[in-house]
């Protein structure tokens, strides 16, 4: 088994102590940003990224993917225990999790949501550790037309299965593109976009965007929501944390069928957001016990939480194997990797061992680290969130402000970032999604590479997209993703106007 | 008070005059196919394009929703105590530096507008900037912006 000895030289690398203390400090950090509202895991990956530019590439992903993790467990913690998602993808935990809380129960909602988060992760790890190198020794044999199809089939996926309205949803992958391309031209060298403003030469950072869409844009959401932390008790048990641990196998098909789910999401680029949502989904609808879900109900919990973290751990498997990152978090580390020099695909697998298989290795470590570590800090980040809104709101503003600017040390990035926030506030008022248009952002480039060479080899012609099977096979794929919701629209209709006809 | 149907109409036109930009800019840089390639402008002009057909249709379905409240008056005040001073710190960095306008912003926000008590706000709006000088100029060797003020004062 190559996989399983290239683990144990990942374990190799990941278990120091430096890397450890990373984990540690990543993990915190991540719990702190998910607790708090306004910050979430991208921004808080990115805030740090400018801070990881002296560091070894595999230390810092170790410290950025932690805070990811870190990141997805603390928002758990907030919406059981106040019901107040700290992360879009921990909405669906909500339903069952902090009713079950209020009910006196909070180390069992707790312990339950850490315990199939823990699982879910698992699964992804696992599928990560054997799967992604085979999927980059596949990818080793593309093209720049099979590339391009794969970008295609991606950004078609949002489209088909975002759960967005779809045109919404081609705007904002479509402007990701387009902001993508402002600045040179990687291959002519000219100038594009810049509408007169010089300093945009350089182009627009997606952690500009980032901090920007997510960070300003879901202050300004909180703010009007007027978030009340009014909390239950968050005292720990912790016979009852082993207890509920220890139960938790009773709901071996539950965790099974979520993760699945998870798994499935985060490796297209669903991400963990819908991912949480259609596993609560599903499991409300199949369960015997459906009329118990959002009374705090543990199936309830278990769905969500297990398939977010499944997704959240799997999107790192196409960012690795492929270049094409499954969540807004996973662009945003993707992105850290093209700063630090590295090239995001199958030829990592080859040129950069260490570093995927360091990364891979410390996920496993991470995630345990997660689960510990939160279970510990849950009373204190819990007195966090007692802390005024209005005194976190203006806190959380500065440090935006101050990581745009960091990233370049350019003001013109802080005007920036105060417009992604006014942009980031409309277009989640109006569910439009903006994980595409991070994406976009991120691989923008990479795609329009692709698309340019491709269109080199075959002297301008599309038919190019259509030269071999497989390509073919990836471009009818995504073509089928960009029709179905017309489908679906169409069924829809045609069933709901039926009664009337008869 | 906001409808949605006004904050679908602007956020479609706004997305709409971007997509249109990019395509009036593309067509500078050329579109098409040269001797040398895919043009410049090519690929930015197409995402153009598609941004603004999609707004327009956007457009069209945010004209067919109706008048019902998307931000109440009272979300509509909560917004502008956020972002007001936000913006107003922002545009206040290039005059008097990172450290005092965060502290000001700080100061102001707390104890101006929430009448939050002012010994603490103090506290506040002090230890702020330290934080911000402690973490970035000496952890992590970011200089931020000291503004014209430091300039005049000889920082």
């Amino acid at each position: 088994m190559d996989n399983v000895e290239s683990l144990l030289h990942g374990f190799t690398i990941a278990i120091t102590l430096p890397h450890l203390a990373l984990m540690l400090v990543g993990v915190l950090l991540g719990i702190l940003v998910g607790v708090l509202p306004g910050l979430g895991a991208p921004n808080g990956v990115s805030l740090l990224l400018p801070l990881t530019f002296g560091m070894q590439p595999v230390s810092a992903i170790i410290l950025l993917s932690s805070m990811y993790w870190g990141a997805l467990f603390g928002g758990s913690v907030t919406s059981i225990l106040f019901n107040i998602p700290g992360e879009p993808s921990s909405v669906a935990t909500t339903f069952d999790g902090y009713p079950m809380a209020r009910d006196g129960r909070a180390t069992t909602a707790l312990a339950t949501a850490f315990g199939s988060a823990a699982f879910g992760a698992l699964v992804g790890v696992v599928l990560i550790t054997f799967l992604a190198a085979w999927v980059a020794q596949v990818a080793l044999a593309f093209g720049p037309p099979e590339y391009f199809a794969v970008y295609f089939l991606a950004f078609a996926s949002f489209v088909g299965m975002g759960g967005a309205p779809p045109p919404k949803t081609v705007v904002s992958l479509a402007a990701g593109f387009a902001i993508a391309a402002i600045g040179i031209d990687t291959v002519s060298g000219s100038v594009r976009l810049t509408m007169g403003i010089d300093e945009l030469v350089k182009g627009i950072s997606f952690v500009v965007a980032v901090m920007g869409l997510f960070g300003i844009g879901e202050l300004l959401l909180a703010v009007e929501e007027e978030v009340q932390a009014k909390a239950v008790s968050s005292r720990i048990d912790w016979r009852e944390v082993f207890r509920t641990l220890l139960d938790l196998p009773r709901h071996g098909w539950a965790l099974l069928r979520s993760a699945a789910i998870g798994c499935w999401m985060g490796i297209t680029p669903g991400g963990p957001t819908a991912a949480s949502f259609m596993s609560y989904g599903i499991a409300k609808r199949f369960s015997p016990r459906s009329a118990r879900f959002g009374q705090g109900e543990a199936e309830g919990i278990i769905s969500p939480e297990t398939a977010d973290h499944a997704a959240g751990t799997s999107a790192l498997l196409p960012m690795l194997s492929l270049g094409i990152p499954g969540s807004a978090t996973a662009a945003v580390m993707m992105g850290g990797l093209m700063i630090w020099g590295l090239n995001p695909g199958p030829m990592l697998f080859i040129e950069q061992k260490d570093f995927v298989w360091g990364l891979i290795a410390s996920m496993y470590v991470g995630n345990i680290v997660a689960v510990v570590l939160v279970l510990l800090t849950v009373p204190i980040f819990a007195a966090l969130m007692r802390i005024p809104f209005f005194i976190i709101a203006p806190l959380i503003f500065i440090i935006c402000t101050v990581g745009a600017y960091s990233v370049s040390n350019s003001y013109l990035d802080v005007v920036l970032m105060l417009g992604f926030g006014i942009v980031g506030y409309l277009f989640k008022k109006l569910s439009y999604p903006l994980a595409p248009l991070v994406l976009a952002i991120v691989i923008g480039d990479k795609a329009e590479d692709a698309f340019r060479q491709a269109m080199l080899m075959s002297k301008g012609s599309l038919a190019i997209f259509f030269s071999n099977a497989l390509v073919t096979t990836l471009v009818l794929a995504g073509i089928a993703l960009l029709l179905l919701p017309l489908v679906l629209q169409v069924a829809h209709m045609h069933t709901t106007t039926k009664p009337v006809l008869d | 008070m906001i409808s949605r149907r006004a904050l679908e109409l602007t956020t479609a036109t706004l997305t709409g005059t971007f997509g249109a930009a990019v395509v009036i800019s593309s067509i500078e840089n050329g579109i098409g196919w040269s001797t040398a390639g895919v043009d410049a402008g090519t690929f930015p002009f197409l995402t153009g394009l598609i941004v603004l057909v999609a707004s327009l249709w956007n457009l069209g379905r945010g004209w067919l929703e109706n008048g019902a409240a998307a931000v109440s008056s009272s979300d509509l005040r909560h917004l502008i105590a956020l972002f007001a001073p936000a913006a107003v710190f922002v545009a206040a960095i290039p005059l008097i530096g990172v450290y005092v306008a965060s502290g000001c912003y700080i100061l102001g926000t707390l104890a101006l507008l929430h009448r939050f008590s002012l010994p603490r706000s103090l506290l506040i709006a002090a230890a702020t900037p330290v934080a911000l000088y402690l973490v970035f100029e000496r952890m992590f060797q970011v200089s931020l912006p000291h503004g014209a003020l430091a300039d005049v004062l000889g920082f």
